[in-house]
């Protein structure tokens, strides 16, 4: 019997903190247990996350989702999921802390059919009645995002605002900076997607 | 799977009144629609193992530790647009205690903690998509703005589905409650059958015994068979 989905509302400003345990943000793991993937080049994705007058999210929910290094995903909708990395998660969740900042722990996805390497990423957070959908690109893949049928689109101007910048090192790894703006006029709000 | 735009009136519309938020968080710019590559049309399907599943019973905090209210057994089934349920989805819910407040150390209000009560549980739907949890009635909240307006009692929930298409957030109401009628959150989905999916179904006290009240709660996420079931 075919059925109407259930509407949409806001996570509110109350999300638990009780919900997120150590390794949540990071795609690279199974579980909390479990050790990271060996494969793929790790880095950390981490950014600022703002809202109308460039004052912060706080307390907002990010969810990132991502194939492997090499571009498949565990999932029957990936003809190739055998082939998949058995130890890579490609999953996050982190939350925004006073100044709206945000962190995850992955690494860089491989692209698959025309799609250039990329990270989807959702954000909740009081007020948003809807979950607002993004993506973020590399810079290091100028060739397939110039290709990659998303990006294509936004409008050119934007287009930058979906790139991922070199953010210096952490403890060893590679950063990547992606901010976004949840509202704003057109020169800055970053492009969101239709769910 | 086939994920459909909503049809019209099931998604909340912004802004809501009394909810500065909704106005100062929502995008400007419209929405651009994309096509549903396979990383709209995947999600990780062992997610309990990284989020830890099997919290079910929140009105127990621990051995002996009960939790202050009014306690309800609250169950249903998680289901896709062809009404098939489905199995593995992680469930995640949190609330107010019976005061109304919440275990957050955002909430700051008066209203009294409840040193038994954390307010969230999460599970792992079953093979036929069902769910289920113990908790207590949530108290209702005013919401701190200028014009006041309350919050009825309300269960957050959060599901993870099988692609990041499906996955939602949503908020389930209780039966009755005149609060329902005039809260903003809850009035601002303009349909008045999708208002009502939100509001769970009470139980007969009959089926349910004497040691709780009983709710339930379905929930669809999109997404259809690209095939219509015969």
């Amino acid at each position: 019997m075919s059925r109407l989905p259930t509407s949409e509302a806001t996570i509110g400003p109350f999300f638990p903190r009780t919900f997120f345990r150590d390794g949540d943000n990071d795609l690279t793991r199974l579980s909390a247990s479990a050790a990271p993937t060996t494969r793929g080049a790790r880095i950390l994705l981490r950014g600022k996350v703002t809202r109308e007058g460039g004052a912060p999210l706080v307390n907002g929910i990010l969810e990132a989702w991502q194939a492997d290094a090499a571009g498949r995903f565990r999932h029957p909708e990936d003809p190739e999921a055998h082939l998949a990395d058995p130890d890579f998660l490609g999953w996050g969740r982190a939350f925004t802390d006073a100044e709206g900042r945000y962190a995850f722990t992955t690494l860089l996805p491989g692209g698959y059919l025309d799609r250039a390497p990329h990270v989807n990423l959702t954000v909740m957070g009081a007020g948003l009645m809807r979950r607002v959908h993004t993506t973020v690109f590399f810079p290091d893949f100028a060739v397939a995002n110039a290709a990659d049928p998303v990006l294509a689109l936004v409008a050119p101007a934007a287009r930058p605002r979906l790139v991922a910048l070199a953010d210096g090192e952490e403890a060893g790894l590679r950063c990547l900076r992606f901010d976004l703006r949840l509202r704003g006029d057109a020169t800055e709000e970053t492009p969101f997607f239709e769910g | 799977m086939i994920y459909d735009p909503l049809p019209p009136g099931i998604e909340p519309v912004v802004p809501v009144p009394g909810y500065p938020n909704t106005w100062t968080h929502t995008p400007k710019q419209p929405l651009l629609r994309r096509p549903a590559t396979r990383t709209e049309r995947t999600a990780p399907l062992n997610l309990a193992d990284k989020l830890g599943c099997g919290d079910d019973n929140l009105a127990v905090v621990a051995p002996g530790r009960i939790a202050i209210g009014q306690l309800i057994h609250v169950a249903g089934r998680v289901l896709d647009e062809d009404g098939r349920g489905i199995a593995g989805a992680v469930v995640e819910l949190w609330q107010a205690n019976a005061a109304g407040r919440y275990f957050h150390p955002i909430d700051q209000r008066s209203a009294p903690l409840d040193p038994d009560f954390v307010g969230n549980g999460r599970v792992r739907t079953e093979a036929d998509g069902s769910y289920a949890f113990f908790t207590i009635r949530p108290g209702a909240y005013p919401v701190p703005v200028q014009d006041t307006w309350w919050r009825p009692p309300h269960v957050h929930f959060g599901v993870h589905g099988p692609a990041t298409l499906s996955r939602l957030v949503t908020q389930m109401y209780f039966p009755g409650d005149p609060l329902n009628e005039i809260d903003r959150i809850l009035q601002s989905v303009p349909d008045a059958a999708a208002r009502a999916r939100l509001v769970a179904t009470a139980l007969h006290p009959a089926e349910v015994g004497d040691q709780h009240l009983g709710y339930r709660f379905d929930i669809v996420l999109r997404g259809r068979n690209a095939t219509p079931p015969a």
